[in-house]
């Protein structure tokens, strides 16, 4: 396909924008409960790596694509 | 020396980047069994053979092996039991295996040779071994919502009782409730497509890393950081499969007010008593 790269390219910029803003703002959150209650923060940190990889996840999916359209490249 | 380097010594190296799904070893008939199948043989052996030397001698106090293998089920079963209740642990033993089995996994994709030979090839780098997990967990958890429910278990997909307020409302209901039913099958893609595509991708980064760093052993920490990430990915399975589980028993529309991560010990049918906690040191 011809324009199998530059689709690629394109699915996953936008594809890795949603999941960026996602944990950054998780992180905000679980900064921000940490400030409030430092002894929970064991508790806190665990939820925020599962929150993450969850959002991630997502953005996993549009780097999926990319692969897929890079095998189909010419 | 060529067996330090399958692909040949290059210098600049070049990107060898593993294919996307597994390689065709052996074919009996018309069943092909690929790398990723003796891989995925090679880890249930590893970890049948760990389970049976954690557990030849019960010393009550437990040292070495049965130390580890204590440690792991003990901590599998306080997290199962912080999720889910005192009643998940009927959950722990397909918990602890797809925990086992996918962090194992994933540890292998960083091993030297696994993605670069054509023999060996981390199991879960290969969408048809994460997609059989998904099958098997989602068949359990409807299986488990059917034995609890009986045939209105499908009421919550098949919403008809929104007919009674008005025939605007009902249709709306009801496509509701095939919306609510595609998501429950998407399900098996996104749990397949999340783990295939940490751990693909992750190799496809430390190949490309390896490449661009000229100077070996640079691309350390981004080893180190897929270790971390496998980890967290055999989590992040496990956790979703146990959360499908819950939301699966916890009945249509009833409980929506309460805490979704505690459910009733009532509610597991595998007849564990589990005291109510307002009634624990009563």
């Amino acid at each position: 396909m011809e324009f199998a790269g530059l689709a690629a390219g394109i699915a996953v910029g936008f594809g890795v924008l949603g999941p960026g803003i996602g944990v950054g703002i998780a992180t905000a959150a679980a900064n921000e409960a940490i400030g409030r209650n430092p002894d929970a923060a064991g508790a806190i940190r665990a939820n925020l790596i599962l929150g993450a990889a969850l959002a991630e996840g997502l953005g996993i999916l549009s780097f999926v694509l990319g692969i897929l359209l890079w095998t189909r490249i010419g | 020396m060529g067996f330090f380097f399958p692909h040949g010594f290059e210098y600049p190296p070049d990107f060898h980047i593993p294919p996307l799904t597994g390689t065709e070893l052996v074919r009996i008939g018309p069943l092909s069994y690929t790398n990723s199948h003796f891989t995925m043989l090679l880890v249930a052996t590893f970890l049948v053979v760990l389970a049976w030397l954690g557990t030849r001698q019960k010393r009550e106090v437990p040292s070495g092996i049965q130390n580890l293998v204590e440690m792991l089920v003990q901590g599998l079963d306080d997290f199962v039991v912080s999720v889910g209740g005192a009643g998940a642990r009927r959950y722990l033993p397909l918990f602890g295996t797809l925990f086992l089995f996918i962090v194992t996994s994933n540890w292998l994709s960083v091993t030297p040779f696994f993605g670069q030979v054509e023999l060996l090839r981390a199991p879960t780098s290969d969408y048809h071994v994460n997609f059989g997990m998904a099958v098997i967990a989602f068949v359990a958890y409807q299986t488990d919502g059917f034995r609890k429910f009986g045939l209105p278990y499908l009421s919550r997909w098949f919403n008809f009782s929104g007919f009674k307020e008005g025939v605007f409302v009902g249709v709306i209901m009801v496509l509701v409730g095939l919306i609510e039913l595609f998501s429950e099958l998407f399900r098996m893609l996104t749990l397949t497509l999340r783990l295939w595509g940490n751990v693909l991708g992750g190799e496809i980064m430390l190949v490309v890393m390896s490449g661009l760093l000229l100077l070996p052993g640079l691309a350390i920490p981004f080893a180190g950081f897929e270790v971390f990430i496998g980890l967290i990915q055999g989590l992040v399975f496990g956790l979703l499969v146990l959360m499908y589980f819950v939301l699966a028993l916890e009945g249509h529309g009833e409980e929506h007010g309460e805490e979704a991560s505690h459910t009733e010990a009532s509610d597991y049918r595998d007849g564990s008593h589990a005291q109510h906690p307002a009634v624990q040191g009563a």
